[in-house]
């Protein structure tokens, strides 16, 4: 008999709405992902344009400046270059330039391989994949019309480039990683001498300072994330035909994200454990590659609108982040609202902070550990539940969107107040 | 000589610049960065052409006769090519005879097919214009192929129509940093406080790319002895390559962690955070051996900072009719620039007034005089007495002022360190004494700057530790005294008044002291 988790978590504690932060909203905020289209997988990108949306519904003037590229592997100009209106928004879009230089490779092979290129290389590197020119050129021509710009990712040409074309007005979303391009010397100008850092989390914060001295201004904000106002587990089931107990994992499925070694865990767990009743249900984008012997537990369910997510997160037994380079993890927010238990790769130093802090996550640091997370939760479901009981408050208390919003306002007056003179027409 | 010439007027034109460019960071590509930006602001079209991949629009391998032709093909589509000119961007390293003369002719075939060339010069070598060779000839047809040559001093200007044989109508003068933007909206106390420095603290501040021209070690060396008078030195920037001048970082490095008071900020500094530095520093020295102009004292500039830099290229020129420039000649000089500026800070120390009259007149004057000339030198010691402080206090500071002054005299009537003056009366004598300072100076400046700064770091341990033996010989005083005081009561109950020798002894060695000669004579040679 599966323990199914039936209805949706009614929420004893509703959302709450923040009060806004009452601030200066003068002057006109471009906030520029490398990437902005419909259907979008995850990732910093995303965040950064629904905080552009939220703003403009606040009452700022807010413009998107981007590419005409919606896939992050190919960066083909797939949208047309120019202006649009996007859900309200003003968007500009510009072409990139990419140029298959082989020493991409090489070079990208020996910094992940912990070597440290000379900054020449570096730059080489930095250089050698996916440009836009166009944009640089559009903040030199028009930087003085924006009273901020925000960028997100840090190690993304754009952010690299473009924040320093602007660079008293240059707001980072960070999305820091201890990763290998943190350490490169090449990033720390985008760490220290720009208008302001924006951190999702403690550990990133600690990691920004261990990385580079003297930071920029800097604050931890959080991350905004939407509440769901129902779930319908039961009919996620249905409508995707899943039947049995099942772990959830959505998002880009791709080796920094810990994919592989996910399937791995998974395979050697079941191989020691062939009882275990769980399934692995997995949206989102990328090749699955599953081992022989669990490709039939695995189910793609492709990519899941925001309400399906939500219910298949609803209706797992648990929701599992392998990842270890993570910035914030929207997607164990979104399980934790779903009074879902998270089970995440100890590695990763934001994902663990929030399990610890929250009480709602295990961690694991090898497949052992892997394998007795999963054992746990089929064979105490009701303390799996117990455990995912304070996930829900952690993220209402921390991270609904208006109260990200209001610390962003904040920091955003605070960073680049209106001077004289520094923003046309204000 | 008008300064920025360019010729463009009113006239809207398109326009190719070919320079290295942003997010390449070098000094080159962010002056073209701001010449770009000025020129777009005034409605001209410019793209730009960079040796490699960056936010230009396009990016092209210029070194070589192929990089110089590949450009011809592109120059005639524009009103008007401007370069940004450093003759590593289009010469192989090493270059032979054979490649200077190919790489001339094709730069200059390619810019004649340009409407118009405008050549900014960041860095040449006349002396391949001198040349009555092959390559010579190649060079002077290039420079004769560019309808304008812009360089920053009028002595590159006279060096170039000289070397190059260029009409002087076509070669004009761009004033360096009349394109240049402020980077960050900190103000001094911003700027302090987000780099950590003490709102309070006289700070010094080279930055920039560490290299040996730029003569990072002979600001270390200068500062010297300042830490301990309140004063910091700030040395920001990394090398421009790792695989270059590592060597040199290495010993700046070693430098600056031997020298109390001097910080060292390494790595890579962004546009913002290097004026930044600028705007939190009090003065910006500029201790370079060898630079044409300088991008630095631009941004100081801007920024109205004092500068200290040696006069060496078109520094000084460059920086004509601005305030708060100082030049100099050396190391000494650097040394006393900076020490001055020191020691101009602490003005308002307040001193007695001269002694007017009274029996110890000329002792006390001499007292006054040494103090002063300790103050002026920015002697620990001598800063330590200051007018108001409690008796007790002032006479324990004013003997371990003293003491000190005299411990250090020997070292200070050495003097310091200076190459000899290429002066000269036998004709011919002058110009010979020039060359062998030209030949040696790369050798002979470091030990002379490092023989001050042994010199400066022996006087400030000589007095810091005199100033320990005049405090403890002031408590010993104290002690003496009490106990002769109590000898004196006693020997006076029991043999009425009689004068004491007390006083008297302390009396001579204090005025020993003041003379100078209480310590070990100075070896005179």
């Amino acid at each position: 008999m599966c323990a199914r988790k039936a209805a949706g978590p009614a929420p004893e504690r509703p959302p709450m709405i923040g009060s806004r932060a009452s601030s200066d909203r003068s002057g006109k905020l471009a906030f520029v992902p490398t990437r902005y289209a419909k259907g979008m997988v995850g990732g910093a990108e995303l965040v950064l344009a629904q905080m552009a949306h939220g703003l403009a519904e606040r009452g700022w003037d807010v413009e998107i400046l981007t590419t005409c590229a919606s896939n992050h592997w190919t960066w083909e100009n797939e949208l047309p270059a120019g202006d649009s209106i996007v859900d309200g928004v003003p968007v500009q879009r510009f072409p990139v330039v990419k140029e298959d230089i082989p020493e991409r490779g090489v070079l990208e092979h020996e910094i992940m391989a912990g070597g440290v290129p000379s900054i020449t290389e570096q730059q080489r590197w930095m250089n050698s994949g996916m440009r836009v020119p166009a944009l640089y050129h559009h903040l030199v021509d028009h930087g003085d019309d924006y009273r901020a710009v925000l960028f997100t990712p840090y190690p993304s040409w754009v952010t690299f480039a473009c924040a320093q074309a602007v660079p008293d007005k240059s707001v980072l979303w960070t999305c820091l990683h201890d990763e290998p391009y943190a350490y490169l010397e090449l990033f720390q100008p985008v760490f220290t001498g720009v208008a302001g850092l924006l951190f999702q989390s403690g550990p990133e914060h600690q990691l920004a300072h261990r990385i580079a001295d003297p930071l920029s201004p800097h604050a931890v904000v959080g991350c905004p994330v939407a509440v769901p106002k129902k779930y319908d587990p039961d009919g996620f089931r249905e409508r995707y035909g899943i039947d049995g107990r099942f772990v959830f994992y959505t998002g880009r499925r791709e080796g920094g994200k810990g994919w592989p070694d996910l399937l791995d865990m998974l395979a050697r767990a079941v191989a020691r454990s062939p009882e275990l009743p769980f399934s692995l249900v997995t949206g989102g984008a990328g090749e699955i590659d599953a081992p022989a012997p669990i490709k039939d537990r695995v189910i793609d369910v492709g990519f899941l609108p925001d309400e399906e997510r939500d219910n298949a997160m609803a209706a797992a037994d648990a929701y599992m982040q392998p990842g270890r380079y993570e910035a914030f993890s929207m997607t164990i927010m979104e399980s934790w609202l779903a009074g879902t238990p998270v089970i995440a790769n100890g590695a990763g130093e934001v994902v663990a902070w929030h399990c610890k802090r929250s009480g709602a996550g295990l961690t694991y640091d090898d497949e052992f550990e892997f394998e007795q997370c999963l054992r746990f939760l089929a064979e105490a479901p009701e303390a799996a539940a117990e455990l995912a009981a304070p996930g829900r408050d952690y993220v209402l208390d921390n991270y609904q969107t208006e109260h990200v919003l209001d610390r962003v306002e904040c920091e955003i007056a605070r960073w680049t107040g209106i001077r004289k003179g520094s923003v046309a027409g204000s | 000589m008008d300064r920025d010439s360019e010729g463009l007027g009113s006239r809207l034109v398109k326009i190719l610049m070919v320079t290295p460019y942003p997010p390449m960071r070098d000094g080159i590509a962010t002056y073209a960065a701001q010449a770009v930006r000025q020129l777009r602001a005034e409605g001209h079209d410019v793209e730009v052409l960079s040796p490699g991949p960056s936010a230009a629009h396009y990016h092209l391998d210029l070194v070589g006769p192929r990089g110089a032709l590949a450009l011809g093909k592109r120059v005639p589509r524009y009103d008007k090519v401007i370069v940004q000119f450093h003759p590593d961007f289009f010469y192989p390293l090493p270059s032979s005879v054979r490649d200077r003369i190919e790489v001339s002719l094709a730069l200059a075939a390619s810019f004649r097919l340009a409407r118009e060339v405008e050549v900014v010069v960041h860095e040449i070598d006349y002396r391949h214009g001198r040349l009555r060779s092959p390559d010579g000839y190649a060079a002077r047809a290039l420079w004769h192929s560019v309808d304008r040559i812009l360089v920053h001093t009028e002595g590159e200007r006279r060096d170039f129509i000289t070397a190059f044989g260029v009409s002087s109508t076509r070669v004009l003068l761009a004033t360096h940093g009349a394109r240049f933007s402020r980077n960050t909206h900190h103000d001094h106390e911003t700027a302090r406080a987000s780099l950590g420095v003490p709102a309070d603290a006289l700070m010094f501040l080279t930055i920039g790319f560490i290299q040996e021209s730029k003569g990072f070690d002979r600001a270390i060396l200068a500062f010297a002895g300042l830490g301990a008078r309140g004063a910091r030195l700030d040395v920001v920037g990394r090398s421009r390559l790792a695989e270059d001048g590592s060597g040199y970082e290495n010993h700046v490095d070693v430098l600056a962690a031997a020298t109390d008071g001097v910080h060292r900020h390494k790595g890579f500094v962004s546009d913002e955070l290097f004026d930044r530095w600028i705007v939190a520093s009090d003065v910006v020295v500029l201790p370079y051996r060898n630079v044409w102009s300088s991008g630095v004292l631009e941004r100081a500039s801007l920024y109205d900072k004092e500068v200290i830099a040696t006069r060496i290229g078109g520094l000084a020129e460059q920086a004509a009719d601005r305030p708060g420039m100082t030049f100099v000649r050396d190391d000494a000089g650097l040394r006393r620039a900076m020490w001055e500026r020191v020691m101009g800070a602490r003005k308002g120390l307040t001193l007695e007034p001269w002694p007017a009259e009274g029996d110890r007149l000329r002792a006390d004057l001499q007292r006054q005089i040494r103090r002063r000339a300790a103050a002026a030198r920015g002697s620990r010691a001598a800063s330590a007495a200051p007018v108001g402080a409690a008796p007790d206090v002032a006479a324990a500071r004013e003997r371990a002022a003293l003491v000190a002054g005299a411990v250090s005299a020997p070292v200070r009537r050495v003097g310091e360190l200076a190459l000899p003056p290429t002066a000269s009366q036998r004709s011919g004598g002058a110009l010979v004494k020039r060359v062998v300072r030209r030949l040696t100076a790369w050798e002979l400046g470091p030990i002379v700057g490092e023989v001050n700064a042994l010199r400066a770091a022996t006087i400030e341990s000589l007095e810091s530790a005199g100033a320990q033996v005049g405090v403890a010989a002031a408590t010993a005083d104290d002690a003496e005294r009490a106990v002769r005081s109590r000898g004196q009561r006693s020997a006076g109950r029991a043999a009425g008044k009689r004068g004491s020798g007390g006083p008297a002894v302390r009396t001579e060695r204090a005025d020993a002291l003041d003379d100078g000669i209480a310590c070990p004579p100075p070896r005179r040679g």
